[in-house]
């Protein structure tokens, strides 16, 4: 008997888990061989990838704003969805990260002088725990895109409820982070406040928060990055992003203007993914610094 | 007093030495205004938000999202588990595997085919001397440059393929191949490639670089060197961004059924046109249980490779 690692066992599973799944979803390679049509179709597509369209690439009606105009407008929906919904998503997270996380009632960092105290620390704050462990979990398991399916049901549509479709879920798995990042922070100094006699809300917002807090900015301009993605397929639901234009044109047969589109937004992901990176960067300098 | 004033003086030091970086201060300042200005201008505050007839919808909304066999009598275990057991038996179950099957075909092919694109994108290994200080004078200035557009291509191609997103990509991909399981699982891997590929070639780059130099010294090709140091050393991260990317795979494929392949999304997407809310309901409940359960399998093998060095 050959004595395998995890390691290799865990890459067997995977490769035997993969074909399982091409059986199971009939992927052969016929399936890519496509008809004489479709060939036609995807070649048209893709060479339409070296010229995207500069004009619309049929008559418009008199007044409608080029379309590099129109591209560069539905980019700055996109942005606007995004950013409010990142905005909202910190909101959420900072709050749902305090009471996720172990640190304002954990046995170390607090300390049960008073009755009170020990009824908190030992019914109320696990309850609170717990019980915001599952919610994040849950606004975290469904989708931004089914989270809009269930608002635009509930609602209608509305641009609020399309940021929050995607506040829900990002700020779900911000709160999750933060709240992981707080209780892995160094708690020597909170430790140290402990014994001066702070409170355990000042340990938290003096002692814990502070340092972790460049983490938790870069985690969240991350995401920013993943709501700026989720934003533009909104598009497809009906809001004036760019995945309605991309929908639009494509569904016209307009393949060049579909690659001007994607190429906006290609643009606009890069450019803050460009910037977002720079300020990482910057910030972990400073932790560095710091430390 | 005197003790204080040179705490105090320590202090306002301390203070004045902070790091400080203009490039921070002015992105915080833009970062500012651009959510304000996304506030004030993305008609979030129409007044018809709380209006009579949103809200009638939003009541029958609800009212709706009870069983329909429920509906108007009292709770009754028997008739849920019987409506429960027909939509699972019907399409349920099926579209909770085909979902899954997809999520780890994606992945997989995704985790295969970045490998190669990992290794162009290595800065280390994409270079005329790899991970020896360069002889100056030794490469011609043309094999320098032509390394330098492989991985510049390679990284731009990467970003490219991750900047648009996997929904975009099997719309797209579906009207060009039709409608199978190919264009959603390679939209998933596609949009999986520009970001394994980019994570990995990281990881590679930041390897310690004591036993690549001393394979290359000894006169390894940098096939042989990726085959024998460079995967051998990556590979824990590699595996670990392999099964956080599959946890993303999983909530990504609940939903690209939506467009027409028979998964999940297809019978939300299908229950909403039906206006049968209480059935969409449960559906985007099966897929919340589906991705909770594909993020604990993840958590666990990730732990599993974690104690394992």
């Amino acid at each position: 008997m050959i004595r395998l690692s995890r390691r290799r066992w865990v890459i067997i599973t995977i490769l035997i888990a993969g074909l399982w799944s091409c059986v199971a979803l009939d992927l052969n390679p016929a399936g890519l061989a496509i008809g004489a049509g479709g060939l036609g179709l995807a070649g048209e597509f893709f060479t339409h990838a070296l010229h995207p369209a500069l004009q619309y690439e049929s008559a418009v009606p008199a007044g409608t704003i080029p379309i590099l105009l129109r591209s560069l407008q539905a980019a700055w929906w996109t942005l606007i969805f995004a950013t409010t919904a990142i905005s909202l998503a910190v909101a959420i997270g900072m709050l749902l990260g305090f009471t996720a996380s172990t640190a304002w009632w954990s046995e170390d960092l607090t300390a049960r002088d008073t009755t009170w105290r020990r009824i908190i620390t030992a019914y109320l704050a696990p309850a609170i725990y717990g019980s915001t462990r599952i919610l994040i979990n849950l606004m975290r398991s469904i989708h931004e895109l089914l989270w809009a399916v269930l608002l635009l049901a509930a609602f209608g549509i509305h641009h609020m409820g399309a940021a929050i479709a995607i506040a829900i879920p990002c700020g779900g798995t911000l709160a999750k982070i933060f709240a992981e990042m707080i209780d892995e922070t160094p708690r020597d100094a909170a430790l140290a406040m402990r014994d001066a006699g702070a409170t355990p809300l000042q340990i938290y917002f003096i002692g814990l928060l502070p340092r972790a807090l460049p983490d938790i900015a870069a985690y969240t301009l991350y995401r920013f990055e993943c709501a700026l993605r989720t934003s533009a397929v909104l598009g497809f639901f009906g809001f004036p992003t760019l995945g309605f234009y991309i929908a639009a044109s494509f569904e016209n047969l307009h393949y060049a203007e579909v690659w001007t589109y994607l190429y906006v937004l290609f643009g606009l992901v890069a450019l803050v993914d460009w910037w977002s990176g720079k300020l990482r960067r910057n910030m972990l300098l400073w932790t560095q610094t710091t430390a | 007093m005197d003790t204080d004033n040179s705490v105090n003086l320590a202090i306002e030091q301390l203070h004045r030495q902070r790091p400080r970086s203009r490039f921070v201060r002015y992105s915080v300042c833009l970062m500012l205004l651009v959510i304000a200005l996304s506030w004030l201008l993305g008609d979030f505050f129409t007044t018809d938000l709380f209006n009579g007839r949103r809200l009638q919808n939003l009541q029958r909304f609800l009212q709706e999202l009870i069983p329909y066999p429920l509906q108007g009598r009292a709770f009754d275990w028997a008739i849920a588990l019987d409506w429960l057991d027909k939509i699972l038996a019907d399409r349920g179950w099926q579209a909770l595997g085909t979902t899954l099957a997809i999520s780890v075909a994606a992945i997989v092919m995704a985790g295969c085919s970045s490998l190669v694109f990992t290794l162009l994108a290595a800065r280390t290994l994409s270079t005329t001397e790899p991970f020896l200080p360069a002889p100056l004078g030794k490469h011609s200035r043309f094999k320098q440059s032509a390394w330098w557009l492989v991985v510049a291509i390679t990284r731009l191609m990467l970003i490219f393929l991750r900047a648009i997103p996997e929904y975009v990509w099997a719309f797209l991909l579906l009207a060009v191949l039709g409608i199978s399981a190919w264009p959603i699982v390679l939209a998933l891997a596609l949009h999986n490639i520009g970001i394994l590929g980019k994570l990995s070639a990281e990881v590679v780059e930041n390897l310690p670089t004591a036993a690549l130099a001393s394979l290359r010294g000894l006169g390894a090709s940098r096939l042989q060197i990726a085959g024998a140091a460079i995967m051998p050393m990556a590979l824990p991260r590699l595996l670990m961004f392999f099964f956080y990317r599959w946890e993303t795979c999983v909530r990504e494929a609940t939903v690209l059924g939506m467009l027409g392949f028979v998964s999940l999304g297809f019978w939300i997407q299908d229950a909403r046109a039906r206006n049968v809310y209480d059935e969409m309901f449960l559906l985007i409940i099966l897929g919340a249980a589906l991705i909770m359960g594909g993020d604990l399998v993840s958590a666990i093998v990730r732990a599993l490779i974690r104690n394992n060095r």
